[in-house]
């Protein structure tokens, strides 16, 4: 996939409101293959939704998205399965990690779907993003920063041609914020993928192609 | 490493309740087993009822005017009520049975003591017979006469008379060896003759002779010339058939072996058959809805990991896999130990209905497997379509 297209989307939700002063609802945008994207907001202007549509998660919008000129909206079930395994990736926000399985599992869950990395290589990037002892360790006992890196690596386990990363170092401090964009930025290079990240303050740094203030 | 099934299964066997799956487990074991058991006795029964060596009931009626009073004789049956007869669908042959027109006078010694009685003779043609002796040939002018008695005659005998007059009882092979001295007398005519038991019969209830010594034993002695028959014999299809009792009723006919205790048998061996299937299917019914209620719960208890999955790219169809296998691996565990029970049970039974119908009968639990699949197939599909539809609802909210 090479194109993410915005035409005049607008959430649902945010019909009902006046006026809207945002550089991406109603307006047009185009999200690009091997760019870096970053989406600035303030709490509860939208950006998770953003990511929920591009996602297939949640269709309460109006206006067309279009991924290589298609219209979503017409998507099956089908369909989204296939793009999820093969060309979006998500960090999601609230992570979505199987709390009673270990941190290895929650990965390999996904990893078993798409065969795309070796143990080895997943066992490197716990080792790299400092989480290395806690392979075996249950999600639910780690902290929310440890967590957000076991589901970033779990979201580096398949194909992509765009990486949605929702807040993704919310809970990190300098150090691993760094280390992780580091990761982010080779994994992505490796796959000559978009990255498309949000931020509500912090943000990763990143030469951002596009920043964009919802 | 671990597979992924094995990982969706730690995920999603969580809210499992072993409780609900072990009460739907054995109601459906119990609805199973008694819906195949209600099959299969009644597949076993039926041939017992019906068939060849059929415990009640026969293919043979024996069929008489009903006697009206005293001092007058039998009417009898022309060539034309025969006739008719024959015409009838349901019956597929008739016979007339033929009496000696002479007198008929027996004597046995045994036991030192000479028993001495009148008798008469009766034939039917050799076709209706239930068995066929090889010494049932009679040679025109001959001086032994083939004879077939009633097997209930020697019952009678053996339990009712040789026990209250000390006499010895008696076996089947006794009888066949003793010779009886037999005279005939009519026409002006007396002859001595040797008749031989050779034979003992279950279906027809008089003294036989073969119909070709009846037939020259007439003309010999015969006085009245040809006589119509007064009983007859028909052999039908199926002896309960309503069609056939309207039509003996409507020609005032009587039947001597009465089928219908065996139709009234036949009748209840069938309501209670639909009873025990009616239970087995209630029950069935309602552990059905156990597991799909349980199935519910549990979709419902673990909504959340499930979206988590279809949204971490998990098709709906590898979601529901765990859900279908649990379902499949339960109701062919419950179709496999049903049949046991089923196989075990009939090695009882079977033996106690081999010795009520005095023969050996083979059986198989085929009837029983190929409902039970059936059946099973069908609680199967019906579980897939459940799972899959709440799954499929789970993955398009979306």
């Amino acid at each position: 996939m090479e194109r993410i297209e915005l035409c005049g989307v607008v959430p649902e939700i945010f019909t009902l409101r006046g006026c809207l002063s945002s550089e991406l609802w109603h307006n047009s945008v185009c999200f690009e293959r091997g760019k870096s994207y970053l989406i600035h907001a303030a709490s509860g202007t939208g950006k998770s939704s953003l990511c929920s549509f591009l996602y297939g998660q949640r269709g309460d919008y109006k206006g067309i998205i279009r991924f290589d000129g298609k219209d979503i909206g017409a998507f099956s079930t089908e369909r989204w399965c296939e793009i999820r395994n093969l060309e979006i990736s998500i960090l999601f926000q609230d992570l979505r990690l199987f709390g009673e399985l270990t941190a290895m599992e929650n990965v390999w869950i996904k990893n078993s779907i798409t065969n795309f990395k070796s143990r080895e290589e997943i066992v490197a990037l716990f080792e790299e993003l400092g989480i290395g002892d806690k392979l075996d360790s249950r999600i639910d006992r780690m902290s929310y920063g440890q967590q957000q890196r076991v589901a970033l690596i779990r979201a580096l386990c398949q194909p992509y041609s765009f990486i949605l990363l929702d807040e993704p170092i919310s809970h990190l401090d300098d150090k691993n914020s760094d280390i992780m964009r580091d990761v982010i930025l080779r994994e992505a290079k490796a796959q000559g993928a978009g990255i498309i990240a949000t931020s509500i303050g912090k943000h990763m740094n990143i030469d951002y192609d596009l920043c964009i203030n919802l | 490493m671990h597979k992924s099934l094995n990982l969706i299964w730690k995920l999603l066997r969580k809210h499992i309740s072993i409780f609900e799956l072990a009460v739907f487990f054995i109601a459906n074991l119990i609805g199973m087993t008694v819906i195949l058991g209600g099959v299969q006795i009644y597949s076993d029964l039926r041939p017992v009822m019906t068939g060849e060596s059929a415990l009640i009931g026969s293919d043979y009626l024996v069929v008489t005017h009903p006697v009206e009073r005293m001092g007058v004789s039998g009417k009898s049956f022309s060539k034309e009520d025969i006739t008719e007869l024959e015409a009838q669908e349901f019956i597929s042959s008739v016979g007339a049975f033929s009496s000696s027109e002479f007198e008929v006078y027996g004597s046995i010694a045994f036991g030192g003591r000479k028993l001495s009685t009148m008798l008469f003779f009766e034939s039917v043609p050799n076709s209706f017979l239930d068995i066929q002796p090889k010494e049932w040939e009679y040679a025109k002018g001959g001086s032994t006469i083939p004879i077939i008695l009633p097997r209930n005659y020697l019952n009678l005998y053996n339990f009712g008379f040789s026990s209250t007059q000390q006499l010895p009882q008696i076996t089947e092979d006794i009888i066949k060896r003793v010779e009886l001295e037999i005279t005939l007398r009519g026409n002006n005519l007396r002859g001595d003759y040797v008749g031989r038991v050779v034979g003992f019969s279950d279906r027809i209830n008089t003294i036989l002779v073969p119909q070709t010594f009846m037939d020259w034993a007439n003309t010999e002695y015969g006085e009245s010339g040809n006589q119509d028959a007064t009983r007859l014999i028909i052999e039908v299809e199926n002896p309960t058939d309503p069609e056939l009792v309207a039509f003996l009723d409507a020609n005032n006919y009587e039947v001597e072996n009465k089928p219908s205790e065996s139709s009234k048998a036949m009748f209840i061996l069938k309501v209670c058959v639909a009873i025990v299937i009616c239970i087995g299917v209630i029950f069935s019914i309602l552990s059905i809805i156990i597991l799909t209620l349980s199935i519910y719960l549990l979709l419902q208890k673990n909504i959340t990991k499930l979206e988590n999955l279809v949204l971490i790219g998990y098709t709906p169809q590898r979601v529901a896999l765990p859900y279908n296998l649990l379902t499949l691996i339960l109701n062919l565990s419950i179709l496999i130990i049903s049949i046991i029970i089923i196989v075990v049970g009939q090695g009882f039974y079977m033996g106690y209905i081999s010795q009520l119908a005095g023969c050996e009968l083979s059986s198989s639990p085929m009837v029983a497997i190929v409902v039970g699949v059936i059946f099973t197939t069908a609680i199967i599909l019906f579980n897939f379509y459940i799972i899959n539809r709440k799954i499929k609802e789970i993955s398009r909210k979306q």
